[in-house]
């Protein structure tokens, strides 16, 4: 009785084992059937989806997985595919550095990568494996010894000495005063040398003072020593909730310039990460005539680049807060830069390869110059160029919404002290 | 002479806050002696509910900020009745490994939210003008935050000191057996100090919320900043958290206004609090007001 249990649970195991067989095999079949003539190119993001700075990583891998679905779903490849796996590294470089091995296994021709840390982190293993990776940092050093990083667009220090000119150009009186709000980390140290380098090159301000923010509850005293000590202008190169409190006290205690260069006020300007439409959620009204800059377009402007953004997260399922996210669109713009030198590698008839990769990005100048809708200029880049879009737009917050100041200006500086 | 003053209203605003952050840690510590490190999320669990109540559900800030403390503090219980209870016994390590879990499953739980990833901020609900006197000014904001702190540690130092259930809670905290020994469930006692743990971090969610915005990294983070006033106030005590709290607040603010931007300093705000922490716990190494319990063997 026992043996012919056993042969029984003997036959039912084998014939699950075929059956499993069976449908695997039948389901790669039907998986090569169903990219039949198509090549797979396959690609990595690591990024912050939860843990710190989750507020910017979110919204940009949904841009990224948007639009890598849309190449997809149009064939705007033919039959070739996108396949890009994201990875959430909850902004720990060990966790980074594990992903993109992983990435490596997989067989990935392009990676994007998020925060500066791991971007600096793992720079010698990009140049080691020769792969092009875009960061979603633009931390200047990302790109200093380093072949294979590419800055999506103008890198903070530009960034921050763009505002710094935008100051020396409307400031009426004497040389204007000057403090920065950093980040206590890589990214927020990267631009303070770089301004000191423009000041000795002759940008006409006074650094008065960094300050490195903590997690402060309260900036009443730090806004009233930069007051005594005559300070106009808080130059801000951080994340949008320690700019958020800031600017909540400043409008509190009355210090905040209504229009630029108030006299005995201060107004407050920062780069990339500090604005958004994620500071005037966090700040409200203290956010009011907060200056910034950014190389993207943003949907509280109407223009071509509002339009696809927003139809684009409007076909995917996204919500209001994500499809007018300038993350999203950073997310979106790394993505077709990536596709779009996929596409001119395809076009010459070359295998697509990291080297065929990287040479693309390396042409993408001159008339090769690629313009994203989501950006305010080119992307171009050369052995020598490594920032993208070398354009940047000064945004300041209106009746709570960032409205273009002008038109896309480029920094003089930042030439001079390279 | 204003510019001192003003410094000196900062630091008791920021005091405060601090100290009513703390008070969920001195809760559960006074109780079982664990320090709570899903302290943080309860205080972020706070501020989203009462989010969530006032622009979701369209409920006045004034009511849903009760009801979300009512319901922080039912979810503290049920946290405790559930995942802690079992451990009543166990090695108090273990107990605080569990917290340091239920920090990640809280996490976790909070990231299938939108309040994960996604920044918001109060509607407001104040006078944006604020209250100026002499040159000092402070936000209504500040304002009411201050108030609510006053009232609660008031509140709960009065329960500890008068009412039956909070003498029951100071009862165990000394000696868990001998209350057992005179009929006081401990289990309930634990369960309690949770729940009063959670209410207050919501409180403290809510005001600190208004003044940052709602994110959760700067949230949660409080949880941990918060440690430091626990410790130099004696772990166990409300009022310690009480005067560790404006300690810390006066440091931080002090520093920030006559220190930092100074001889190359900078960011002393952030150190000093803990250099003047080691200092103090040199001297007094149960913090200011910490039970110095003495064991005869």
């Amino acid at each position: 009785m026992k043996g012919n249990e056993l042969k029984v649970k003997g036959l039912k195991g084998i014939s699950q084992i075929a059956i499993t067989l069976v449908v695997g095999m039948a389901l790669i079949g039907m998986a090569s059937l169903a990219n039949a003539g198509g090549k797979v190119y396959k690609i990595g993001l690591s990024l912050a989806i939860t843990g710190p700075t989750s507020d910017a990583g979110n919204p940009y891998a949904k841009g990224v997985e948007d639009y890598f679905r849309f190449v997809n779903d149009t064939k705007l490849l033919g039959d070739d595919k996108i396949e890009c796996t994201i990875k959430d590294d909850q902004y720990q470089t060990d966790v980074t550095k594990r992903n993109f091995e992983d990435f490596l296994d997989q067989g990935i021709v392009f990676y994007l990568n998020y925060s500066t840390g791991s971007t600096l982190a793992l720079k010698k293993d990009f140049d080691e494996v020769e792969i092009p990776v875009l960061p979603a940092s633009f931390h200047a050093g990302n790109v200093e010894d380093s072949k294979y990083i590419f800055l999506p667009i103008a890198s903070y220090s530009e960034q921050t000495i763009l505002l710094a000119e935008y100051i020396v150009k409307n400031n009426k009186g004497a040389k204007p005063k000057v403090a920065m709000f950093i980040h206590p980390s890589a990214f927020g140290r990267g631009p303070v040398s770089d301004l000191e380098k423009a000041v000795a090159a002759g940008l006409g301000i006074e650094i008065i003072e960094v300050v490195e923010h903590g997690k402060d509850l309260d900036n009443t005293a730090m806004l009233q020593r930069l007051m005594s000590k005559g300070v106009q202008y808080v130059l801000c190169q951080t994340i949008q909730s320690p700019v958020a409190t800031m600017l909540k006290d400043a409008a509190r205690l009355g210090l905040t310039a209504k229009i630029f260069g108030e006299a005995g006020k201060i107004t407050f300007l920062g780069a990339h990460y500090t604005g958004g439409n994620d500071l005037i959620d966090l700040a409200g009204a203290g956010a009011e005539n907060f200056f910034w800059t950014t190389s993207y377009t943003i949907t509280s402007e109407p223009g071509a680049g509002t339009d696809a953004q927003l139809s684009l997260a409007k076909k995917y399922g996204r919500d209001d807060k994500a499809a007018n996210s300038h993350n999203y669109a950073n997310g979106v713009m790394v993505a077709q830069v990536a596709t779009e030198v996929i596409r001119r590698a395809k076009e010459k008839g070359v295998e697509i390869t990291k080297k065929a990769l990287y040479d693309e990005l390396n042409a993408m100048n001159g008339d090769k110059a690629y313009q994203p809708p989501t950006t305010v200029g080119p992307v171009t880049y050369s052995a020598t160029d490594r920032a993208g879009v070398d354009s940047l737009q000064i945004y300041s917050v209106q009746q709570g919404k960032f409205k273009k100041i002008g038109e896309p200006i480029t920094s003089e500086f930042i030439k001079k002290i390279k | 002479m204003s510019y001192f003053f003003q410094i000196v209203v900062s630091g008791i605003v920021v005091g405060s806050i601090y100290a009513l952050a703390a008070l969920g840690l001195v809760l559960i510590y006074k109780s079982s002696r664990v320090a709570n490190f899903a302290h943080g999320q309860i205080i972020a669990s706070g501020a989203f509910i009462t989010y969530a109540l006032t622009v979701w559900a369209t409920i006045p800030i004034y009511i849903s900020f009760f009801i979300s403390l009512i319901i922080t503090f039912f979810l503290a219980w049920s946290v405790e009745r559930i995942f802690l209870r079992r451990l009543i016994g166990e090695p108090i390590i273990s107990v605080i490994m569990v917290t340091i879990g239920l920090a990640s499953i809280i996490d976790g739980l909070i990231y299938l939210t939108p309040f994960g990833t996604k920044n918001f901020s109060f509607p407001q609900f104040l006078p944006s003008e604020p209250i100026a006197i002499a040159g000092v000014s402070i936000s209504w904001t500040q304002l009411v935050g201050v108030i609510i702190t006053t009232l609660l540690i008031g509140s709960f130092s009065w329960f500890f000191k008068k009412s039956t259930v909070g003498i029951s809670m100071r009862a165990v905290s000394d000696d868990q057996f001998a209350s057992m020994s005179v009929g006081i469930s401990v289990p309930s006692v634990f369960g309690l100090a949770w729940a009063t743990a959670g209410l207050s971090a919501a409180a403290a969610g809510g005001i600190i919320g208004n003044i940052t915005g709602l994110n959760f990294d700067t949230l949660h983070a409080f949880g941990i900043v918060v440690f430091p006033v626990v410790i130099l106030g004696g772990l166990d005590s409300i009022l310690g958290a009480v005067v560790a709290g404006i300690i810390m607040g006066l440091i931080q603010q002090f520093a920030g206004g006559y220190l930092d931007g100074n001889w190359g300093l900078n960011g002393t705000g952030e150190v000093l609090p803990y250099i003047i922490l080691l200092i103090i716990l040199l001297i007094k190494p149960h913090g200011l007001f910490g039970i110095h319990e003495i064991e005869r063997v």
